[in-house]
């Protein structure tokens, strides 16, 4: 009797431990454990000549490519703001489309861009939007909507200088987003969109959302 | 009519297989008929196409179980027996039998290709397949015209392909540049399918298009949504290192008055770039060719 008891107990201790294993395993598994937080993403887009101002990549198979430093997969949580700040060292080569010279998908619409002016004075201010002209690269999360234009640093702007272009925007539910830039910035490719802009790790990658 | 006569021995055999075709071809016809076939029904010209799609299906489904059931059967009824090597009975060829599979299959293929003229000549295939694109240097370029490649009620959209993503401009609605297709219900539109950089295919599967898009060319669709409801929008194409992210599951086909309120707020979000965006023109060119150093 004790024994058939003990076992009908330890099956029922063992279904137990799985169930709760099991909710436990998936609770942990659950999106938007991290809802509400708002999390930095500190990005530099280095230019195809010249040296990296703050992420140097000494062991980079192709230092002469331009790429976003200091890596191209970005982690950051589900649901979330992400206050993002790119510090852009690269000249403006211009949008293929015009159209993606307007920034969307971020909150309030507007960018924050601390630049050189033609004489290459300091200025700052809130932008919507920038001459395509001028844009040096993009910040684009097509599938969550995002698109910012990046102003290109002005030729009269003192040496080793960058633009500092900093925005928000929130995240969805966890999954592999990728982004791209949208200007054809592959110096020497045939239609600027090859070798950086046809490998991850320079001008495109992963943003991965848990 | 001796020629017609059957074997005694193998008249069991034919009865049967005539029983288990006909049985089979039934119940195999039903089924089919009963499934649901792309591109579906979202658009005049997804139907047209998934109605044919069905009609050959139920077509070659009796030819099918025919020819595996015949397969099958010789196997079981006819294998060898014994370990040993005889030969069979001589074919001589059975007229009859020839006569018949040649009329049969000839009288399937005339029917299908009566059905695809008449398919291909009625206004809303003819629609959709198009006109051929406008080759490079008839018209446009980077400040085109400004107007678009149509005329009459349609409304007219043009697909721009760029790596990697789709963008849209409503020549009827200022020329605005949008990120999402949306598409009014019942109303008939005239697709312009282009590429800024190179080889891209359009193809919005559950309105039934599927078009290349080629830098500096007009490629025409027609299409006539005709349930609302969203659709994807994806690349078909191997275009490059984001082919297989160059999806969008956001398009829409939505009433009249919701597109109204829909493109009157994508011309007022994008009004400061749609100064800077070129005129609209039937395609454009990928420049410059060779970005510089």
């Amino acid at each position: 009797m004790i024994r058939r008891i003990s076992f009908v107990g330890a099956g029922v201790v063992i279904v137990m431990a799985a169930m709760v294993a099991f909710v436990g395993l998936f609770m942990l598994r659950q999106p938007g454990q991290l809802e509400g937080t708002t999390t930095k993403l500190h990005l530099e887009t280095v230019a195809a000549i010249g040296q990296a101002l703050e992420w140097p990549r000494p062991n980079d198979p192709h230092p002469d490519w331009v790429g976003y430093l200091p890596t191209t997969t970005w982690h950051v949580p589900a649901n979330s703001t992400i206050q993002v700040q790119i510090d852009q060292e690269d000249g403006a080569s211009g949008l293929r489309n015009p159209f993606w010279g307007k920034a969307f998908g971020i909150e309030g619409g507007t960018m924050h861009v601390s630049y050189f002016d033609d004489k290459g004075n300091p200025q700052e201010g809130d932008m919507t939007s920038i001459d395509p002209t001028t844009a040096a690269h993009t910040f684009a999360i097509p599938d969550l909507g995002v698109f910012v234009p990046l102003l290109g640093i002005s030729d009269a702007a003192p040496p080793n200088s960058m633009n500092v272009i900093t925005f928000s925007f929130k995240t969805k539910g966890p999954g592999v987003y990728r982004w791209q830039c949208f200007v054809p910035c592959a110096a020497g490719t045939l239609f600027g969109n090859g070798g950086p802009m046809s490998t991850i790790g320079y001008m495109g990658g992963t943003l991965i959302v848990t | 009519m001796g020629m017609f006569r059957i074997e005694e021995a193998d008249r069991p055999h034919i009865v049967r297989l005539l029983i288990i075709w006909v049985i089979l071809s039934a119940i195999g016809i039903v089924a089919v008929a009963q499934i649901s076939y792309p591109p579906y029904d979202q658009s005049i010209q997804g139907q047209d196409q998934a109605s044919t799609l069905k009609l050959l299906t139920v077509l070659a489904t009796p030819v099918f179980i025919g020819v595996v059931m015949m397969t099958l059967y010789s196997a079981i009824y006819f294998r060898r027996t014994t370990t040993e090597l005889v030969d069979g009975p001589p074919m001589l060829g059975n007229g009859p039998v020839q006569i018949a599979w040649v009329a049969i299959s000839a009288i399937l293929v005339l029917f299908l290709a009566v059905v695809g003229i008449a398919t291909l000549s009625s206004e809303n295939v003819a629609q959709a397949v198009g006109q051929p694109g406008r080759a490079i240097g008839q018209s446009g370029g980077q400040t085109g015209s400004g107007t678009a490649g149509g005329s009459g009620p349609e409304l007219q959209v043009q697909v721009i392909a760029q790596q990697w993503y789709f963008t849209y401009r409503y020549a009827d609605y200022g020329g605005v540049e949008t990120t999402h297709l949306y598409l009014p219900v019942d109303r008939p539109v005239e697709l312009h399918v282009t590429s800024l950089d190179i080889i891209h295919s359009f193809w919005a599967y559950q309105l039934g298009v599927k078009a290349d898009a080629n830098p500096g060319v007009d490629n025409i669709f027609h299409v006539t949504p005709q349930k609302t409801g969203s659709f994807q929008v994806r690349c078909a194409e191997l275009c490059g290192l984001w082919h297989g992210h160059m999806a969008d599951s956001s398009g829409q086909v939505v009433s009249q008055s919701d597109f109204d309120t829909w493109i009157a707020q994508q011309q007022a979000d994008f009004d400061t770039i749609s100064k800077a965006v070129p005129s609209y023109a039937p395609f454009y060119f990928p420049e410059p060719k060779l970005k510089a150093g």
